[in-house]
Formats: C-alpha cells, structure tokens, sequence
C-alpha cells in the first residue's frame, strides 16, 4: 500500500470572475496531521470542498489513494469523513437520531450502526446526552456532534474545516483532546483553524494559503528556520534621554529595524550573533546603559504575517 | 436502498417535529374546509356570475311553444345553452360538465295552456341537476316561469287555440254525468261568452303584443297559475350518492394546504442546499438521483396524510362519503399527493434561490388553485380561464376526488384524470432531474 494517501494537483475553482483556488498542489501522507491556515477567504473551504468531491474542480485532479473520485457515489468517498465549518445537523432530532441518519448514508445499518453511533457519541463526550435534541445542546457540545457525525464511518482521512470556531475555551479544548486522540489512532488530518497553536500542537506540517494559492508548505521547524522572519530582541534600558541614537542602529548590518517606545527598545534581528554584537556596541558608543536584553524568535503567528500581510484572526 | 429509507425516514420525522408544518397540513385546512363546506351545504351556494352559467336544453315536445322557451334560454346572456337529447344530458350532468338540464317533454306545447286551468293537466318539466349546483338549480327553477309564461304567451295562448280549447271543454262537458244540471249551464254559458269574445281577436295574441319581449314576471302580472310543474332529478351514478358540500370543500382546502406546504419544503430545501448540511450529504457516496427521488417520495407521504387525513377527518364528523371506487379513491389521492411533491421540487429547481422560488411557487400554486376550482367553481370564471383549467394539474386532481366521492362514479372515472395526472407528475420530474442542482452556485 502506498505511503500517500491524497494527492491533489493544480487545483483551480472559479466562481464567475473571482478565482477562489488558483492553482493549489499538496500532498498527505497516511497517519499525517497537516494544519491548512490562512485568512478568511483565502480558499480553504473551497479546496476542501474538491477534496472531498463536493465540487468539481476547473482544472486539476484529487487523487485519493492512488485514484481519482469519479462520481456522487464512488465508494472511495467512504474514506473521507467531512467536518463542515457550518454546523450540519438536524435540530429537531436527537444526538442519536442524527447520527444514526448520517450513518445510514454509509450504508451502516443495524447493530453496525448502533455500534458507531454509540461509540461516536461516547468519543466526545455526548454519551448521557443521546436521546436529547440538538437544539437543548449548548454551541460547544454541537461542535462536538458536528465531529462525531464525520467519524461514524471510520474513515482514513478527516478534513476538518473550523472544527473548534466560535465555542467557549473549555469545549473547544475538548474537541481539541479529540482531534489528538483521532491523531493518535493513526487517521491521516487536514486540520484548518484560526488559532495557531492548535496548530503548534497538533500538526507536523503547516499549508498556508492566501488569495487561492499555497504561499507556504513546511513543517514548523522549516518554517521557522527559513529565516525570512526576523528574531526579536527587546533591550531594556536605563534612561532614555533623546532618540537621535536610533537612526544610527537601523544602518547597522544584521539589524533590519529599531523601534523605541519609553525605554523599551526593540531590535529586528536577522544576524542574531554578529548584529545583535555590534548593535550592543553601539549602544555602548553612544552611553545607553542596557539594563537586560531578551531574545524571541518568530513565532508562527509572525510568519503568517509576513507571508500574507495579514493577522490571521482579523480576516 | 437504506439510503432512500434513512433520507425518506428522516423528512418524516422532521415533519412530526414541526408544529407549524402540522397544523398548516391538518387543522388550518379541516378549519376552513368544515367553514366552507357549511357555507356550500347550506345555501347550496356556488353563485353563478361572469361567463355564462352552462345549462343544456332538452326538447323532447319540438312544438312552437317549446322552441320559444328554449329561444327565451338562448337569448338571456345569464345562460349559455346547448340543445341535446336527454341521454347525453343525463350524462353531462353526471359528470359534473354541465350544472344542469331542463327536459321539456313530448306535449309540453299542447298541456301548457290547459295546463294553466287544469291542475291534472300540466306538463311536467324534469330539472335533470347537479346536486353539488343547487344554486344553479333555483336559478333556472326561478327562470323557467316568466320563460314558460312568454312562449306560451307568444305561441300557445292564441285566440284560435283558446277557441279549439273552448269546443274541447263544452264537447266534454255533454259527456260529464257527475256535473250537476244548473253547473253545466252556468259554465256552458261562460264558456260561449269567452268564444264570442275570442271570435272578435282572431289571429292576434291574447296578451299585448305578439312579439313584445315580457317585463317584468308575468306569472304576478296577469295573476295566473302556472302553466307546468318541475320535477327535480338529482343525478349522481349511485342510488346512495348524495350531495355533500363537504367533499369538495375539504378536497379543495387540503390540497391547497398540500401544495404550500410542499413550496414551503421546497424552499427549506434550498436553504439545505446553502447551508452545511448538503456539503455533508455531498461528501457522503449518494446521488443526487436518490437525494430527489427521496425528498420525492417523503413529500408525497406527508402530503398523502393530510389529504388522507382531511377526508378522514370529514367522512367521520361531517359523514363525507366514498360513493364511488375506493380504490379510484386511493389512486387519485395517492396521485394526487406525488403531483404535489414533483410540482414542488420542480418549482425548486426552476426558482434556483430560496427566495425566487418563494416568489414564483406561490404565484404558480395560487394560480392553480384559483384556476383549477380549489376556491371557487370554475364556471364562474372566464370561458378561456374554464378551458386553461384543463390544463391545470389541480383542475383533473379535483375532479377527481369529486368523481370518487359524493359524485359516484367507479374506478374507470378514475383513469383519464389519473393519466393526465402521471403526465404532470412525469413532467415535473423531468424539469426537477434536469434543472435541480446540487451546489448553490
Ligand atoms: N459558492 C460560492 N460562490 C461564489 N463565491 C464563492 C463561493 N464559495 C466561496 N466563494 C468565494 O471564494 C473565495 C474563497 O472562499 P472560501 O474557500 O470559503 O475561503 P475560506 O474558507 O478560506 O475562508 C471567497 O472569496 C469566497 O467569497
Ligand atoms: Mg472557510
């Protein structure tokens, strides 16, 4: 059996005249956890949905395990389990309900069907709330129907868009145990969320896309490492009498900005040994007293800006 | 196959989880069916204004005086007439395609005069009737007296005819036995002073001017018995048949409730499409063929149970009954029921957004109804609206229950509107398969 699981190459959708994917190529690999970031409307969701065979791409191909999905009901879908980012259930029904509906989708019947809704339910954590109906659920605990409904199939691959968006800090912590637990069991995850680090946490690989293409795909430490971002230093200082200094620390080789704000200085950094030597020189030179210097390196966060522009959480 | 079930399965219960949707199908529509149904039974009450209400005209008597009725019937724009025998008019009727039929029988010229002094002797006019048209029926009851009284007036009551009825009556008076002596000569006398005075008006009418139309009603005017009886004969195929005004009424208002109800799904399934629940249907191995077929099929189910439990509800308290074929009954209901469901879903396919199939599904449902008799009889309207509702689903739907119910009528009545009903339902299926996406683009 082949290492890959899903393989999609120069994905394009187009709604009228706006290109929502435009040219998107990634690979998973069985058993991998992959974070998809990226602003609002940079294409997520609308890659997801070529993914899963919810929309036909204009150009390119998805390939899971080694074919194609060709068609509303080729039973290759039954890899796939979908977390929407919408929550997708019926209100008036119960938990159980729900799920039992979802499952017969699968084909699931009978025992085989009691069986993965109940097993899906106790999972996370909605066991003694079966026979209630989803609208007495708070928003937290449908999050967590959303996903289990996506796990009643048992399937390879789970493509969860948003899973955790919009609920209280404890559910969302909860679904997050979940998704380390799926992890844990070998399912291979493409995991796209706002907050980083679930990703930091969860996944060993980061696809960060803006505008419908992938601006990055590396894992954390190749990220970090690439070093377009710069490290940071702040230096604290004695006394500040005049700023005339500043200037002069932004020509010095290996120190790309100087920023003061009372007596915090803080230093861009992107020769941490050499230029962080020579602008404590000059600080020296000029008789400004560094009461103590702290060093940070970029955090994901910040190479999501500097690749997109953008904060991830202000859309 | 579990797919279908579980999809079918599951509007159903969604349904019965929908109070709204619950009382929009079973109390709105057996409320206003009950209040509509006692409306009708009551005053018998479908009005006859607009198009010309349709009645046919027997002439079985083919005298001066019958063709002068049927010309009075021809000529007053309340009427539309046709002439036919008796058997075709039976059956017309019977169908419900005319309202009613006026037999004018074999003598009726010759009795109608003598008729207006002998109460043995008046012709008896036969009112052949709808009985679910009794409105019609008073009508025509009430026209038939100053029609009668001016052909009789114009043809029959001649100064000659009145003389030949004079020698008639004083021939059989010399042959009476029980007439006492002093009677016989006091009408004998009587009777020759009317010839004397007849003699002197030969060849002019009686009354007024031979042509003049009559104004006014005669019949008070010059104070005279009426020259005829009416007999009423309601037709309706089964002895056991009667009339009842619920049928219709309860037909009417549940099917219109069906067919809201279903836009109303419709445009929920729309907004199904817009929102997360299709991208999960969608990720799940099933087509779009057996996602349609089942919202289908479940629609038809839910509209079967308020049909079926409108007619329920209407048989036991308002004692509604099925006169004629039972299983003509189920096949039109059932018929019925999946016409809705396909009209709704091609609707949903042809408005594309929930709110344009709103927009265009309630024009299109109340324009059915209007047009196809749900509310009102449909020969009020217009005689081009009367022929556009045969091409109206709703039209052939209604007849048909009518046909099964009150009317009578057996299992073969059953079939034209059953087939015409298949077409629709194949039609609608087709704009559903083709138009009907899958994603909201
Ligand atoms: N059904 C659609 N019709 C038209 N435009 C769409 C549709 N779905 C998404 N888009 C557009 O495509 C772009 C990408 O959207 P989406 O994939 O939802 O972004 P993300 O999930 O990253 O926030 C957006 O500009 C969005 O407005
Ligand atoms: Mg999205």
């Amino acid at each position: 059996m082949s290492d890959l699981l899903l393989d999609a190459q120069q994905l394009v959708k187009r709604f009228g005249p706006r290109t929502a994917v435009d040219g998107v190529s990634f690979t998973l690999r069985r058993g991998e956890a992959v974070g998809l970031l990226g602003p609002n409307g940079a294409g997520k969701t609308t890659t997801i949905s070529m993914l899963s065979g919810l929309l036909l791409p204009d150009g390119g191909e998805v390939r899971l395990g080694g074919q194609p999905i060709t068609g509303d009901t080729d039973p290759r879908k039954r890899l796939l389990g979908l977390v929407p980012q919408e929550l997708a259930l019926y209100e008036e029904l119960t938990a159980r309900d729900n799920l039992e509906f979802f499952g017969a989708l699968y084909d699931l019947a009978g025992a085989a069907l009691a069986t993965a809704a109940e097993s899906a339910l106790k999972f996370v954590g909605l066991a003694e709330r079966r026979g209630d109906k989803v609208k007495t659920f708070s928003g937290g605990m449908k999050r967590r129907l959303n996903l289990a409904v996506a796990l009643l199939h048992d399937p390879q691959l789970l493509l969860l868009d948003e899973p955790t968006v919009g609920v209280d800090p404890q559910s969302r912590n909860a679904i997050f145990d979940n998704v380390e637990e799926l992890r844990r069991r070998g399912k291979t995850i493409l995991y796209t969320t706002h907050y980083m680090e679930e990703v930091e946490r969860l996944c060993d690989r980061v696809i960060i896309m803006d505008h419908g293409r992938i601006v990055a795909d590396d894992t954390l430490s190749g990220l970090k490492q690439r070093r377009t971002s710069a490290d940071r230093v702040f230096c604290e200082l004695v006394e500040v009498r005049d700023g005339s200094w500043l200037a002069g620390l932004e020509g010095i080789a290996g120190i790309s900005r100087a920023e003061l704000a009372g007596t915090r200085l803080t230093l861009h950094v992107t020769d941490l040994h050499g230029g962080l030597g020579r602008a404590l020189e000059h600080l020296r030179r000029v008789d400004v007293v560094v009461a103590s210097v702290e060093s940070q390196s970029p955090s994901l966060e910040d190479i999501f800006l500097e690749l997109t522009g953008r904060s991830l959480r202000d859309g | 196959m579990r797919q279908l079930l579980a999809l079918i399965r599951l509007d159903l219960k969604l349904f019965l989880c929908d109070r709204r949707a619950l009382i929009m199908l079973f109390i709105v529509p057996i409320g206003l069916a009950s209040f509509m149904g006692s409306v009708f039974s009551n005053s018998g009450g479908k009005s006859s204004v607009g198009g010309g209400m349709g009645i046919l005209l027997v002439d079985q008597d083919v005298s001066a005086v019958s063709r002068g009725v049927v010309d009075a019937f021809a000529n007053d724009p309340t009427f539309r007439v046709t002439v036919t025998n008796e058997a075709a008019a039976r059956d017309m009727v019977l169908n419900g395609k005319r309202p009613l039929a006026v037999v004018l029988p074999a003598g009726f010229g010759a009795d109608a005069l003598p008729g207006l002094f002998d109460t043995n002797r008046k012709p008896v006019i036969t009112l052949l009737h709808d009985p679910s048209r009794s409105m019609e029926r008073s009508m025509v009851e009430g026209m038939l007296v100053p029609k009668v009284i001016q052909a009789v007036a114009q043809n029959g009551l001649s100064a000659d005819l009145g003389r030949d009825f004079i020698r008639r009556g004083l021939t059989n008076l010399d042959r009476a036995t029980q007439v006492g002596a002093r009677d016989q000569q006091l009408y004998r006398s009587m009777m020759e002073r009317a010839d004397e005075f007849l003699a002197t008006r030969t060849n002019r009418s009686l009354f007024g001017s031979a042509k003049g139309p009559t104004t006014g009603s005669p019949a008070k005017e010059f104070n005279l018995p009426l020259p005829f009886v009416t007999k009423a004969e309601a037709l309706v195929k089964n002895t056991k048949s009667e009339y009842n005004g619920y049928a219709h009424a309860f037909a009417g208002m549940s099917l219109q409730f069906v067919l809201m109800s279903l836009l109303e799904s419709s445009v929920g399934l729309l907004r199904e499409r817009e929102s997360g629940m299709f991208r999960r249907l969608r990720a799940a191995p099933l087509s779009r063929g057996t996602l349609l077929l089942a919202k289908g099929l479940s629609y038809a189910i839910i509209g079967l149970l308020s049909l079926g439990g409108c007619f329920a509800f209407a048989m036991v308290v308002f004692g509604v009954r099925i006169n004629g074929s039972w299983p003509g009954f189920i096949l039109c209901l059932v018929l019925t029921s999946l016409m809705s469901a396909a009209l709704g879903l091609a609707l949903a396919a042809l408005g594309r957004t929930p709110a344009g199939t709103r927009g265009i599904g309630i024009a299109v449902v109340l324009l059915l109804l209007m047009v196809g008799g749900a509310w009102v009889p449909t020969f009020i309207l217009p005689r081009w609206l009367q022929s556009a509702a045969l091409v109206t689903p709703t039209r052939w739907a209604l007849d048909s229950l009518d046909a099964m119910t009150w009317r009578g009528l057996g299992f073969d009545a059953a079939l034209a509107p059953a087939g015409v009903m298949l077409g629709f339902i194949a039609l609608f299926a087709t704009i559903t398969w083709l138009r009907f996406r899958w994603t909201a683009e």
